[in-house]
Protein backbone atom coordinates (compact mmCIF):
# COMPACT_ATOMS: atom_id res chain seq x y z
CA UNK A 1 0.00 0.00 0.00
CA UNK A 2 1.16 3.56 -1.04
CA UNK A 3 1.61 6.16 1.93
CA UNK A 4 -1.73 7.09 3.77
CA UNK A 5 -1.04 10.59 3.47
CA UNK A 6 1.54 12.27 1.10
CA UNK A 7 2.16 15.85 0.60
CA UNK A 8 4.72 17.65 -2.17
CA UNK A 9 4.89 21.11 -1.74
CA UNK A 10 2.14 21.59 0.29
CA UNK A 11 1.36 25.21 1.36
CA UNK A 12 -0.72 27.25 2.88
CA UNK A 13 -1.62 31.39 3.09
CA UNK A 14 -3.61 32.71 5.39
CA UNK A 15 -3.40 36.80 3.35
CA UNK A 16 0.73 37.69 3.47
CA UNK A 17 1.37 35.17 6.41
CA UNK A 18 2.31 31.72 5.26
CA UNK A 19 1.35 29.00 7.70
CA UNK A 20 2.66 26.11 6.14
CA UNK A 21 5.58 26.44 3.40
CA UNK A 22 6.23 24.29 0.66
CA UNK A 23 6.32 21.15 2.86
CA UNK A 24 7.10 17.57 1.68
CA UNK A 25 5.81 14.19 4.03
CA UNK A 26 4.62 10.46 3.62
CA UNK A 27 3.47 8.76 6.24
CA UNK A 28 2.92 4.87 5.87
CA UNK A 29 0.09 2.65 6.91
CA UNK A 30 0.64 1.32 10.18
CA UNK A 31 2.34 4.31 11.71
CA UNK A 32 1.51 6.41 14.97
CA UNK A 33 2.95 9.97 13.93
CA UNK A 34 3.80 12.83 16.57
CA UNK A 35 3.49 16.70 14.81
CA UNK A 36 5.32 18.24 17.08
CA UNK A 37 5.58 22.24 16.75
CA UNK A 38 5.07 25.33 18.91
CA UNK A 39 2.26 27.16 18.98
CA UNK A 40 1.64 28.52 15.26
CA UNK A 41 3.94 26.24 13.78
CA UNK A 42 1.33 24.88 11.24
CA UNK A 43 0.76 21.79 12.57
CA UNK A 44 -3.23 22.27 12.36
CA UNK A 45 -3.08 24.14 9.47
CA UNK A 46 -1.26 20.86 8.16
CA UNK A 47 -3.78 18.45 9.73
CA UNK A 48 -7.16 20.96 8.45
CA UNK A 49 -5.78 20.19 4.71
CA UNK A 50 -5.18 16.48 5.49
CA UNK A 51 -8.80 16.55 6.26
CA UNK A 52 -10.18 18.94 3.84
CA UNK A 53 -11.31 21.50 6.01
CA UNK A 54 -9.58 24.42 4.10
CA UNK A 55 -8.53 24.77 0.51
CA UNK A 56 -4.48 24.88 0.00
CA UNK A 57 -2.37 25.04 -2.61
CA UNK A 58 0.46 22.18 -3.78
CA UNK A 59 0.01 18.41 -3.69
CA UNK A 60 -1.65 16.13 -1.36
CA UNK A 61 -3.26 12.52 -1.06
CA UNK A 62 -4.66 11.28 1.65
CA UNK A 63 -5.71 7.44 1.72
CA UNK A 64 -4.52 8.02 -2.21
CA UNK A 65 -7.84 10.93 -2.63
CA UNK A 66 -7.50 14.51 -2.75
CA UNK A 67 -8.92 16.16 0.45
CA UNK A 68 -10.42 19.00 -1.85
CA UNK A 69 -12.31 17.33 -3.65
CA UNK A 70 -13.14 14.15 -2.22
CA UNK A 71 -13.83 14.78 0.77
CA UNK A 72 -16.96 12.82 1.10
CA UNK A 73 -15.83 9.70 -0.16
CA UNK A 74 -12.29 10.46 2.12
CA UNK A 75 -14.29 11.04 5.55
CA UNK A 76 -15.30 7.21 5.28
CA UNK A 77 -11.77 6.13 6.45
CA UNK A 78 -10.59 9.22 8.15
CA UNK A 79 -11.66 9.86 11.76
CA UNK A 80 -10.71 13.56 13.67
CA UNK A 81 -10.78 13.83 17.19
CA UNK A 82 -9.54 18.04 17.92
CA UNK A 83 -9.33 19.67 21.28
CA UNK A 84 -11.87 22.46 19.77
CA UNK A 85 -13.86 20.63 18.60
CA UNK A 86 -17.44 20.89 20.00
CA UNK A 87 -20.58 18.96 20.88
CA UNK A 88 -24.07 20.32 21.09
CA UNK A 89 -24.55 21.16 25.23
CA UNK A 90 -28.48 19.27 24.37
CA UNK A 91 -26.46 16.41 22.87
CA UNK A 92 -27.25 12.91 24.78
CA UNK A 93 -25.19 10.11 24.24
CA UNK A 94 -28.18 8.31 22.86
CA UNK A 95 -28.25 11.02 20.10
CA UNK A 96 -24.82 11.41 19.71
CA UNK A 97 -24.88 7.52 19.29
CA UNK A 98 -27.88 7.28 17.24
CA UNK A 99 -26.79 10.61 14.49
CA UNK A 100 -22.90 8.72 14.21
CA UNK A 101 -24.93 5.31 13.38
CA UNK A 102 -27.13 7.49 10.82
CA UNK A 103 -24.14 8.77 9.05
CA UNK A 104 -21.11 6.44 9.28
CA UNK A 105 -21.72 3.26 6.98
CA UNK A 106 -18.52 1.87 9.15
CA UNK A 107 -19.94 2.84 12.46
CA UNK A 108 -20.17 -0.50 14.82
CA UNK A 109 -22.73 1.22 17.83
CA UNK A 110 -22.32 -2.44 20.06
CA UNK A 111 -18.34 -1.12 20.06
CA UNK A 112 -19.36 1.87 20.92
CA UNK A 113 -21.53 1.13 23.92
CA UNK A 114 -19.31 -1.44 25.21
CA UNK A 115 -16.66 1.09 25.52
CA UNK A 116 -18.78 3.80 27.24
CA UNK A 117 -20.00 1.15 29.24
CA UNK A 118 -16.79 1.19 31.16
CA UNK A 119 -17.18 5.10 31.84
CA UNK A 120 -19.39 6.68 34.14
CA UNK A 121 -21.37 8.05 31.12
CA UNK A 122 -24.88 6.99 30.99
CA UNK A 123 -26.98 6.66 27.91
CA UNK A 124 -29.31 9.69 29.07
CA UNK A 125 -26.39 12.22 30.17
CA UNK A 126 -26.55 15.30 27.90
CA UNK A 127 -22.94 17.14 27.15
CA UNK A 128 -23.73 19.88 29.04
CA UNK A 129 -23.46 17.66 32.13
CA UNK A 130 -20.30 16.64 31.23
CA UNK A 131 -16.64 17.63 32.47
CA UNK A 132 -14.01 17.82 29.43
CA UNK A 133 -12.60 14.59 30.39
CA UNK A 134 -15.81 13.15 30.09
CA UNK A 135 -16.47 14.80 26.73
CA UNK A 136 -13.30 13.45 24.80
CA UNK A 137 -14.35 9.62 26.78
CA UNK A 138 -17.26 10.21 24.57
CA UNK A 139 -15.60 11.55 21.52
CA UNK A 140 -13.36 8.58 21.61
CA UNK A 141 -16.23 5.94 21.99
CA UNK A 142 -17.91 7.23 18.98
CA UNK A 143 -14.34 7.39 16.76
CA UNK A 144 -13.01 4.34 18.00
CA UNK A 145 -16.10 2.53 17.29
CA UNK A 146 -15.25 3.51 13.63
CA UNK A 147 -13.03 0.88 11.42
CA UNK A 148 -10.86 4.28 9.48
CA UNK A 149 -7.93 4.23 7.99
CA UNK A 150 -6.73 6.91 9.24
CA UNK A 151 -7.01 8.56 12.48
CA UNK A 152 -6.28 12.51 13.37
CA UNK A 153 -6.23 13.90 16.87
CA UNK A 154 -5.13 17.11 17.36
CA UNK A 155 -4.34 17.79 20.87
CA UNK A 156 -6.50 15.28 22.31
CA UNK A 157 -5.42 15.13 25.79
CA UNK A 158 -5.38 19.27 26.65
CA UNK A 159 -6.81 20.12 29.58
CA UNK A 160 -7.32 16.74 30.65
CA UNK A 161 -6.20 15.15 34.16
CA UNK A 162 -3.32 12.50 34.27
CA UNK A 163 -5.89 10.29 34.74
CA UNK A 164 -7.93 10.91 31.76
CA UNK A 165 -4.59 11.16 29.85
CA UNK A 166 -3.47 7.70 30.81
CA UNK A 167 -6.57 5.90 29.68
CA UNK A 168 -7.07 7.61 26.39
CA UNK A 169 -3.69 6.31 25.05
CA UNK A 170 -4.27 3.22 26.64
CA UNK A 171 -7.52 2.68 24.89
CA UNK A 172 -5.90 3.93 21.83
CA UNK A 173 -3.37 0.95 22.05
CA UNK A 174 -5.41 -1.84 23.71
CA UNK A 175 -8.38 -1.30 21.42
CA UNK A 176 -7.95 0.37 18.32
CA UNK A 177 -5.14 0.74 16.91
CA UNK A 178 -3.17 -2.16 14.58
CA UNK A 179 -1.26 -2.45 11.75
CA UNK A 180 -3.73 -1.62 9.30
CA UNK A 181 -4.31 2.22 10.92
CA UNK A 182 -2.70 5.05 11.17
CA UNK A 183 -2.54 7.84 13.49
CA UNK A 184 -1.26 11.19 13.53
CA UNK A 185 -1.25 13.03 17.12
CA UNK A 186 0.19 16.75 17.58
CA UNK A 187 0.62 17.62 20.69
CA UNK A 188 2.51 19.59 23.49
CA UNK A 189 2.70 16.68 26.13
CA UNK A 190 5.30 15.18 23.83
CA UNK A 191 6.89 13.42 27.45
CA UNK A 192 3.50 11.35 27.13
CA UNK A 193 3.31 10.07 23.78
CA UNK A 194 6.99 9.42 22.63
CA UNK A 195 7.16 6.25 23.56
CA UNK A 196 3.99 5.35 21.31
CA UNK A 197 5.17 7.01 18.52
CA UNK A 198 6.77 5.43 15.86
CA UNK A 199 7.37 7.99 13.71
CA UNK A 200 8.55 11.76 14.81
CA UNK A 201 8.06 15.58 12.21
CA UNK A 202 9.08 18.69 14.11
CA UNK A 203 7.49 21.39 12.54
CA UNK A 204 8.54 25.42 12.59
CA UNK A 205 7.87 28.37 11.04
CA UNK A 206 5.60 26.02 8.61
CA UNK A 207 8.46 24.21 7.22
CA UNK A 208 9.31 20.96 8.51
CA UNK A 209 12.87 20.44 10.42
CA UNK A 210 12.89 17.17 11.11
CA UNK A 211 10.85 14.00 10.27
CA UNK A 212 12.75 11.01 10.85
CA UNK A 213 11.46 7.05 12.23
CA UNK A 214 11.65 6.67 16.06
CA UNK A 215 14.25 4.13 15.36
CA UNK A 216 16.51 6.14 13.19
CA UNK A 217 16.23 9.17 15.75
CA UNK A 218 17.79 6.91 18.34
CA UNK A 219 20.46 6.42 16.70
CA UNK A 220 20.80 9.31 14.98
CA UNK A 221 21.26 11.68 18.11
CA UNK A 222 23.20 11.10 21.38
CA UNK A 223 23.00 13.14 24.75
CA UNK A 224 26.35 13.31 26.34
CA UNK A 225 27.87 14.42 29.25
CA UNK A 226 31.28 15.40 29.59
CA UNK A 227 33.59 16.62 31.97
CA UNK A 228 36.23 20.20 31.59
CA UNK A 229 38.77 17.94 30.66
CA UNK A 230 37.50 16.69 27.33
CA UNK A 231 35.36 19.30 26.75
CA UNK A 232 37.45 20.28 23.63
CA UNK A 233 37.19 17.15 21.88
CA UNK A 234 33.53 17.14 22.31
CA UNK A 235 33.30 20.53 20.61
CA UNK A 236 35.80 19.48 17.81
CA UNK A 237 32.68 16.80 16.65
CA UNK A 238 30.77 19.96 16.28
CA UNK A 239 27.24 19.84 18.87
CA UNK A 240 24.09 20.85 17.72
CA UNK A 241 23.02 21.92 21.15
CA UNK A 242 24.97 22.73 24.51
CA UNK A 243 24.21 23.18 27.90
CA UNK A 244 25.71 23.19 31.33
CA UNK A 245 24.92 21.18 34.13
CA UNK A 246 27.06 20.92 37.57
CA UNK A 247 29.87 21.92 35.70
CA UNK A 248 29.61 19.41 33.02
CA UNK A 249 28.95 19.90 29.72
CA UNK A 250 25.61 18.39 28.00
CA UNK A 251 26.02 18.18 24.58
CA UNK A 252 23.88 17.29 22.02
CA UNK A 253 25.33 15.58 18.77
CA UNK A 254 23.75 14.48 15.07
CA UNK A 255 25.16 11.79 13.79
CA UNK A 256 28.15 11.37 15.12
CA UNK A 257 29.05 7.46 16.21
CA UNK A 258 28.21 6.61 19.82
CA UNK A 259 31.16 4.85 20.02
CA UNK A 260 33.00 7.71 19.68
CA UNK A 261 31.60 9.83 22.21
CA UNK A 262 31.37 6.70 24.68
CA UNK A 263 35.08 7.67 24.80
CA UNK A 264 34.40 11.28 26.32
CA UNK A 265 31.53 11.28 28.76
CA UNK A 266 28.21 9.65 29.74
CA UNK A 267 25.83 9.15 26.97
CA UNK A 268 22.54 8.58 26.80
CA UNK A 269 19.25 9.03 24.03
CA UNK A 270 18.08 12.13 24.08
CA UNK A 271 14.51 12.40 25.05
CA UNK A 272 11.47 13.82 22.34
CA UNK A 273 11.65 17.09 24.53
CA UNK A 274 15.07 17.24 24.63
CA UNK A 275 15.44 17.13 20.86
CA UNK A 276 12.54 19.91 20.48
CA UNK A 277 14.50 21.99 22.86
CA UNK A 278 17.50 22.25 20.39
CA UNK A 279 15.33 22.38 17.09
CA UNK A 280 13.31 25.04 18.17
CA UNK A 281 16.46 27.13 19.68
CA UNK A 282 15.55 30.79 19.16
CA UNK A 283 12.28 30.49 18.32
CA UNK A 284 10.90 31.86 21.40
CA UNK A 285 13.54 34.79 21.82
CA UNK B 1 5.21 9.34 32.38
CA UNK B 2 4.38 5.29 33.38
CA UNK B 3 7.34 3.25 34.09
CA UNK B 4 10.62 4.82 34.30
CA UNK B 5 12.19 3.64 31.51
CA UNK B 6 16.23 4.86 31.42
CA UNK B 7 17.56 6.54 28.18
CA UNK B 8 20.39 4.87 27.67
CA UNK B 9 19.18 1.45 26.55
CA UNK B 10 16.77 1.11 23.82
CA UNK B 11 13.66 0.67 25.10
CA UNK B 12 12.72 -2.80 23.95
CA UNK B 13 15.99 -4.83 25.57
CA UNK B 14 14.53 -2.63 28.33
CA UNK B 15 11.25 -4.54 28.36
CA UNK B 16 12.93 -8.27 27.16
CA UNK B 17 15.09 -7.56 30.45
CA UNK B 18 12.19 -7.27 32.58
CA UNK B 19 10.21 -10.22 31.27
CA UNK B 20 13.98 -12.21 31.37
CA UNK B 21 13.78 -10.78 35.79
CA UNK B 22 10.55 -12.10 35.82
CA UNK B 23 11.59 -15.68 34.29
CA UNK B 24 14.60 -15.18 36.98
CA UNK B 25 12.39 -14.33 39.68
CA UNK B 26 9.87 -17.26 38.85
CA UNK B 27 6.72 -14.81 38.20
CA UNK B 28 6.72 -16.08 34.59
CA UNK B 29 7.38 -20.35 34.65
CA UNK B 30 7.66 -22.45 31.85
CA UNK B 31 4.37 -23.14 29.88
CA UNK B 32 2.90 -19.59 30.86
CA UNK B 33 1.52 -17.35 28.75
CA UNK B 34 2.54 -13.76 28.02
CA UNK B 35 0.23 -10.92 27.90
CA UNK B 36 -0.46 -9.89 24.28
CA UNK B 37 1.84 -7.42 22.33
CA UNK B 38 -1.18 -5.04 22.76
CA UNK B 39 -2.43 -5.69 26.56
CA UNK B 40 1.56 -4.11 26.58
CA UNK B 41 1.31 -1.31 24.64
CA UNK B 42 -1.60 -0.18 26.50
CA UNK B 43 -0.37 -1.54 29.88
CA UNK B 44 3.15 0.76 29.24
CA UNK B 45 2.27 3.22 26.79
CA UNK B 46 4.32 1.85 24.08
CA UNK B 47 4.42 1.31 20.79
CA UNK B 48 3.42 -1.80 19.79
CA UNK B 49 6.46 -2.54 17.27
CA UNK B 50 9.05 -1.79 20.32
CA UNK B 51 6.79 -4.52 22.09
CA UNK B 52 6.84 -7.10 19.12
CA UNK B 53 10.59 -6.16 19.09
CA UNK B 54 11.48 -7.08 22.65
CA UNK B 55 9.02 -11.05 22.01
CA UNK B 56 10.87 -11.44 18.71
CA UNK B 57 14.65 -11.13 21.00
CA UNK B 58 12.85 -13.80 23.67
CA UNK B 59 11.68 -15.81 20.54
CA UNK B 60 14.98 -15.78 18.97
CA UNK B 61 16.77 -16.63 22.24
CA UNK B 62 13.82 -19.58 22.35
CA UNK B 63 13.43 -18.47 25.80
CA UNK B 64 9.49 -17.65 24.57
CA UNK B 65 7.23 -19.56 21.52
CA UNK B 66 5.32 -18.61 19.48
CA UNK B 67 2.04 -20.63 18.96
CA UNK B 68 0.24 -19.90 16.51
CA UNK B 69 -3.27 -18.09 16.94
CA UNK B 70 -3.08 -18.37 20.80
CA UNK B 71 0.19 -16.36 21.90
CA UNK B 72 3.24 -16.50 22.97
CA UNK B 73 4.29 -18.91 26.00
CA UNK B 74 7.41 -19.12 28.43
CA UNK B 75 9.77 -22.62 26.67
CA UNK B 76 10.19 -25.55 29.12
CA UNK B 77 13.93 -24.98 30.07
CA UNK B 78 13.84 -20.63 29.89
CA UNK B 79 14.83 -20.63 33.23
CA UNK B 80 17.76 -23.12 33.42
CA UNK B 81 18.91 -21.67 29.95
CA UNK B 82 18.64 -18.32 31.63
CA UNK B 83 20.53 -19.15 34.74
CA UNK B 84 23.16 -20.56 32.54
CA UNK B 85 23.59 -17.32 30.69
CA UNK B 86 23.00 -15.03 33.59
CA UNK B 87 25.90 -17.24 35.21
CA UNK B 88 27.87 -16.82 32.57
CA UNK B 89 27.65 -13.22 32.40
CA UNK B 90 28.48 -12.62 35.67
CA UNK B 91 31.36 -14.27 35.26
CA UNK B 92 32.26 -12.18 31.90
CA UNK B 93 30.81 -8.90 33.24
CA UNK B 94 30.22 -8.40 36.93
CA UNK B 95 33.20 -10.91 38.05
CA UNK B 96 35.99 -9.05 37.08
CA UNK B 97 34.86 -5.67 38.28
CA UNK B 98 33.93 -6.90 41.59
CA UNK B 99 37.67 -8.57 41.65
CA UNK B 100 39.14 -5.37 40.60
CA UNK B 101 37.02 -3.64 43.48
CA UNK B 102 37.76 -5.93 45.66
CA UNK B 103 41.47 -5.94 45.14
CA UNK B 104 41.90 -1.93 45.35
CA UNK B 105 39.97 -2.11 48.52
CA UNK B 106 42.27 -4.73 49.78
CA UNK B 107 39.99 -7.53 51.52
CA UNK B 108 41.38 -10.79 51.21
CA UNK B 109 39.73 -14.09 51.24
CA UNK B 110 39.64 -14.37 54.84
CA UNK B 111 38.05 -11.62 54.99
CA UNK B 112 35.43 -11.70 52.74
CA UNK B 113 34.56 -15.65 53.92
CA UNK B 114 34.10 -14.27 57.56
CA UNK B 115 31.93 -11.82 56.20
CA UNK B 116 29.32 -14.82 53.85
CA UNK B 117 26.60 -15.64 56.11
CA UNK B 118 25.97 -18.85 54.42
CA UNK B 119 29.73 -19.96 54.41
CA UNK B 120 31.15 -21.88 57.26
CA UNK B 121 28.07 -21.69 59.23
CA UNK B 122 27.29 -18.19 58.86
CA UNK B 123 28.99 -14.58 59.55
CA UNK B 124 31.46 -14.33 62.66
Amino acid sequence: MSAVIAARGLTKRYGKNTAVDHIDFEIPAGRIVGLIGPNGSGKTTTLKAALGLIPFEGELSVLGKDPRTERDALMEDVCFIADVAILPRWLRVRDALDFVEGIHPRFSRAKAEAYLARTKLGADQKVKQMSKGMIVQLHLALVMAIDAKLLVLDEPTLGLDIMYRKQFYQHLLEDYFDEGKTIVITTHQVEEVEHILSDLMFIRDGKIVLASTMDEIGQRYTELMVGPDKVGAANALGPIDKRTVFGKSVMLFDGVPRAQLDVLGETRNPSVADLFVATMKGMYA
Amino acid sequence: MTSGWNDTTPIYLQLKDRVIGMMLDGVLKAGDALPSVRQVAAEYQLNPITVSRAYQELVDDQLVEKRRGIGMYVTEGASEKLLASERERFLREEWPALLERIRRLGLNLDQLMRSTPSANGGAA
